[in-house]
């Protein structure tokens, strides 16, 4: 969770992604934002997120980007 | 049966009346469905087969790789214990590999009918033209072909639930009359919404109950609509022929007062047929996707693309966008450059990190820019929209440096202001190539508001050979302040729908208001024997 933490930081400095929880459905991450968080995901933790993980549940908050991380980790 | 007709105000009374009064709660969608294939019959009967063979072909396809995943999850299930890591990965790619087939098959079937009746003769042209430049003596017969009605809307809109189910974020329908409904609901056949079928089908099955206010805020709506259909657009459209019929005939200043009227109507016109639609479909208990959040509002191009025909958007980027920028391809160049020597400089980053994307993005726009017709003037519609976006993103940090160097305060209302102005000259721009014959046409309408723009000439071209007379323009005028007014007040408080403008408000107001745009419409409306109502501009998409 921290590497994540970390990332989102990296990714957005303007935005408290401890408290956010509309990441996607209050427009705060834009599709580039989106892109360039996958890659990073993607890199960081050996995962291939695919355009299907792209709903707004997925992404609103860093808690539920955790748990997509960590569902496709284990399958 | 056109939505100015009254035939068409009677089907809709009819329809709605209908809807209400099926004693059958369970099946009162069935309602909708015979209702939109009347609608679909009256209008545009010959085309029928092709709305059919979308329906049945999607239906069958969604249902076959719904099929073949739920057979494979069972199989995986079953083996669980006995299969290796490795057994279960080959077992997901064979499914995988199934599904996309049907998936292809599909996109193939339906899109590939939408490319050669709208693209046909526009491919085939510019074949023979590289072949007689090849000295080859063989050319492409060119074919009268037509467009059924709405074919776009319906194509993207059942494609995009197609995709949906392939990536298992929707079920598959299982009742075709169902699925029918979905793809021919009359309200959107015409000019979209595009929807999506989480946000739209459970609506469109769950029998609604008349409510007072629905139905007060659908009419209110539809009213908003032909004012600006009526009052506005078309009247505007009648100015905008006769310059674009042969624009040689006049200068500069008229051809730029042009393209602002064109702004004007394009907008009016377009979201007066949404107003419409959705206020229909709101009269019977169902919210269809908003396509405009008044978009020449929007500070930067990116933004009025989110703002203006939002459904379309959200389709290319959910269906296009995502699946292009996310494939290995774009995300390996973009690790690639991260990790070159021009990747260790900061600015390098950052190009290492938005190019791959921003080359996806102009790729989406210039499949906007090919949607909007068969004509090499919307590759550069959509070439020029999406190297501003491309440019804006690339050069973000330079920007950021500029602004701060000026001290420049990004959220003072005069910075707002000019970016404004500034968006909305890059529209009109791009409305250029829209109205212009072709591309060199654009090319030398955009030269002459440089090079020949004598105002009074103009002004006297605009006021005396465009067929309005200067009581139209004031009408116009007022037209437009009122839009703009109406638009102001949205966007400060917020709220989408013109009915919630009254929330709150004393009673009287409400009628008020509402009796001004009945008597607008009956006055200044454009209608009547003799008059040729103008089609909507995304009709025949």
């Amino acid at each position: 969770m921290e590497e994540l933490m970390e990332i989102l930081e990296d990714l957005r400095p303007d935005v408290d992604f401890e408290e956010e929880k509309a990441l996607i459905d209050g427009g705060i991450l834009d599709s580039f934002d989106i892109i360039s968080l996958i890659a990073e995901l993607n890199e960081a933790f050996d995962i291939e997120i695919k355009p299907s993980e792209l709903v707004p549940k997925n992404f609103n908050s860093a808690e539920a980007i955790w748990a997509l991380v960590d569902r496709l980790q284990n399958e | 049966m056109s939505y100015t007709t009254i035939a068409f105000f009677i089907f809709v009374a009819v329809t709605v009346l209908a809807y209400y009064l099926f004693p059958v709660k369970k099946y009162k969608w069935t309602v909708l469905l015979a209702a939109s294939y009347v609608f679909y019959f009256f209008t545009g009967f010959r085309y029928a087969f092709f709305i059919l063979f979308t329906t049945i072909s999607t239906w069958g396809a969604a249902l076959m790789a719904e099929r073949i995943s739920r057979v494979s999850a069972d199989c995986l299930k079953t083996h669980k214990k006995e299969w290796s890591r490795e057994e279960r990965k080959a077992h997901k790619k064979r499914t995988q590999r199934k599904m996309k087939l049907v998936l292809a098959a599909a996109l193939v079937a339906n899109l590939g009918i939408l490319v050669f009746l709208k693209y046909y003769n526009f491919l085939a042209g510019g074949l023979n033209d590289l072949l007689g430049l090849a000295g080859l003596e063989f050319s492409a017969p060119l074919m009268k072909l037509f467009l059924p009605l709405g074919i776009s809307f319906y194509t993207f809109q059942s494609m995009g639930y197609m995709i949906d189910v392939y990536r298992g974020n929707v079920e598959a329908e299982k009742n075709p009359l169902k699925f029918a409904l979905f793809i021919a609901f009359f309200p959107q056949i015409i000019q979209g919404p595009i929807g999506s079928w989480e946000q739209l089908a459970h609506q469109l099955f769950t029998p609604h109950s008349p409510e007072f206010k629905r139905i007060q805020y659908g009419l209110e709506l539809i009213l908003w609509g032909y004012f600006k259909k009526l009052v506005i657009a078309d009247r505007a459209v009648t100015a905008i022929q006769a310059v674009t019929a042969d624009y040689t005939q006049y200068n500069g200043t008229a051809i730029g007062f042009t393209v602002l009227l064109y702004a004007l109507q394009l907008y009016a016109d377009f979201s007066a047929g949404i107003d419409i639609s959705r206020g229909i479909a709101g009269m019977m208990g169902i919210d269809m996707a908003d396509n405009f959040r008044r978009p020449y509002f929007s500070r930067s191009i990116n933004e009025y693309w989110r703002r203006w025909h939002i459904t379309l958007g959200a389709w290319m980027k959910n269906y296009l966008f995502y699946p292009l920028a996310m494939s290995p391809l774009f995300l390996n160049a973009g690790k690639r450059m991260k990790k070159s020597r021009l990747g260790q400089t900061s600015f390098g980053a950052h190009v290492a990190k938005v190019l791959p994307t921003s080359i996806a993005s102009l790729i989406v726009f210039l499949m906007v820019g090919i949607w909007h017709g068969a004509n090499g003037k919307y590759i550069a519609f959509g070439l020029w929209n999406g190297l501003i976006i491309m440019m804006s993103i690339l050069l973000k940090p330079v920007f950021d440096k500029m602004t701060g160097l000026l001290r420049i305060n990004r959220e003072s209302g005069v910075y707002r202001t000019f970016q404004m102005v500034r968006t909305f000259i890059i529209v009109l721009i791009g409305y250029v190539f829209d109205i212009a014959p072709d591309f060199a046409g654009a090319m030398d309408m955009m030269r002459r508001t440089v090079t020949d723009a004598g105002l009074s000439v103009g002004m006297n071209q605009v006021l005396n050979t465009c067929g309005l007379l200067k009581a139209d323009y004031l009408v116009l005028l007022a037209g437009m302040l009122i839009m703009l007014f109406v638009s102001v007040i949205q966007e400060k408080r917020s709220i989408d729908s013109i009915g919630g403008l009254f929330e709150g408000k004393p009673f009287i107001l409400q009628w008020c208001a509402v009796f001004c745009c009945i008597m607008s419409i009956i006055v200044f409306g454009i209608y009547g024997p003799g008059y040729n109502p103008a089609d909507f501009v995304y009709m025949q998409f």
